[in-house]
């Protein structure tokens, strides 16, 4: 699989998560936006379903960061970690094509288009 | 927290060619700019639909997400120049759309928050049927801005 749509089965994994995160606060249901259970399964099962095209090592890193930190993957601005908010090494500021993680979280990184 | 502040000119189009919902929902989407990571907005408010339409009744839907292709909120409002189907809740046709994206890490929690104040705004905007009132932008951010002036009086 390329790298980009790893990225971006990564980048929709992490915005289900959100939206099912969301989901459950109550000032979401308090808005009034309300969602059925079977919709809700219907959703939990694209996520596992988008979980399983990633690679197995990709997967299982998300999955345990997620469940450290419940936001696997942090944005990277002005060289800052968004998740840890360390500033990251030059070397990943110049970084390779590749899946990068903070060397001080270990959450996945993520540098936004622009 | 003030939504006329964060509504800007640019982001509404009062004049949105009608379409399939989501069509509509891509036409937002590209008006935000985000063009590397609009496919990917795109298709976490897809399938944010697909758990139950935005539509909140009377011709008003608020697309939502968050999601990582934003660093701060976005607002885009588009209006149909006639009524789409849109799957809402009261199965009546949309004319006013708002969409928002959220960047995942949102202190304050001003996502929701937001949220939460379009969902007030948009009814006062249909109980006092001003859907089709404003025809540019500024007259529509002057719109916004008087309803929070009013609910903000009324508390």
């Amino acid at each position: 699989m390329s790298l980009d749509k790893i990225e971006m089965h990564l980048k929709l994994l992490f915005d289900l998560d959100n939206l099912l995160d969301d989901l459950d606060e109550p000032a979401y249901k308090e808005i009034g936006f309300k969602i059925k259970d079977a919709e809700r399964r219907s959703l939990i099962k694209a996520r596992s379903e988008l979980l399983l095209k990633l690679p197995l090592d990709i997967a299982d890193v998300y999955e345990r960061l997620k469940k450290r930190y419940r936001r696997a993957i942090a944005p990277v601005e002005n060289d800052f970690c968004f998740g840890c908010f360390q500033k990251l090494p030059t070397q990943l500021l110049t970084r390779s094509k590749e899946i990068n993680t903070c060397p001080n979280c270990g959450r996945i990184l993520y540098w936004r288009k622009k | 927290m003030n939504l006329a502040s964060l509504l800007s000119k640019e982001r509404i189009n009062l004049f949105l060619k009608p379409g399939k919902k989501n069509k509509i929902i891509e036409d937002l989407v590209y008006s935000l700019k985000k063009d590397a990571d609009a496919e990917l907005i795109v298709s976490t408010l897809q399938k944010r639909e697909e758990l139950g339409s935005t539509g909140i009744g009377k011709g008003i839907a608020i697309p939502h997400c968050r999601s990582l292709a934003v660093d701060k909120l976005e607002i885009a409002v588009g209006r149909t120049t006639k009524p789409i189907s849109f799957n809402a809740i009261d199965k009546k046709p949309v004319s006013l759309i708002f969409l928002i994206i959220a960047p995942p890490q949102d202190p304050g929690n001003q996502y929701l928050l937001t949220l939460g104040k379009i969902v007030q705004i948009a009814k006062e905007i249909t109980k006092k049927k001003l859907i089709q009132k404003p025809q540019t932008p500024e007259e529509f951010i002057a719109l916004i801005n008087q309803i929070e002036k009013d609910l903000k009086k009324r508390k």
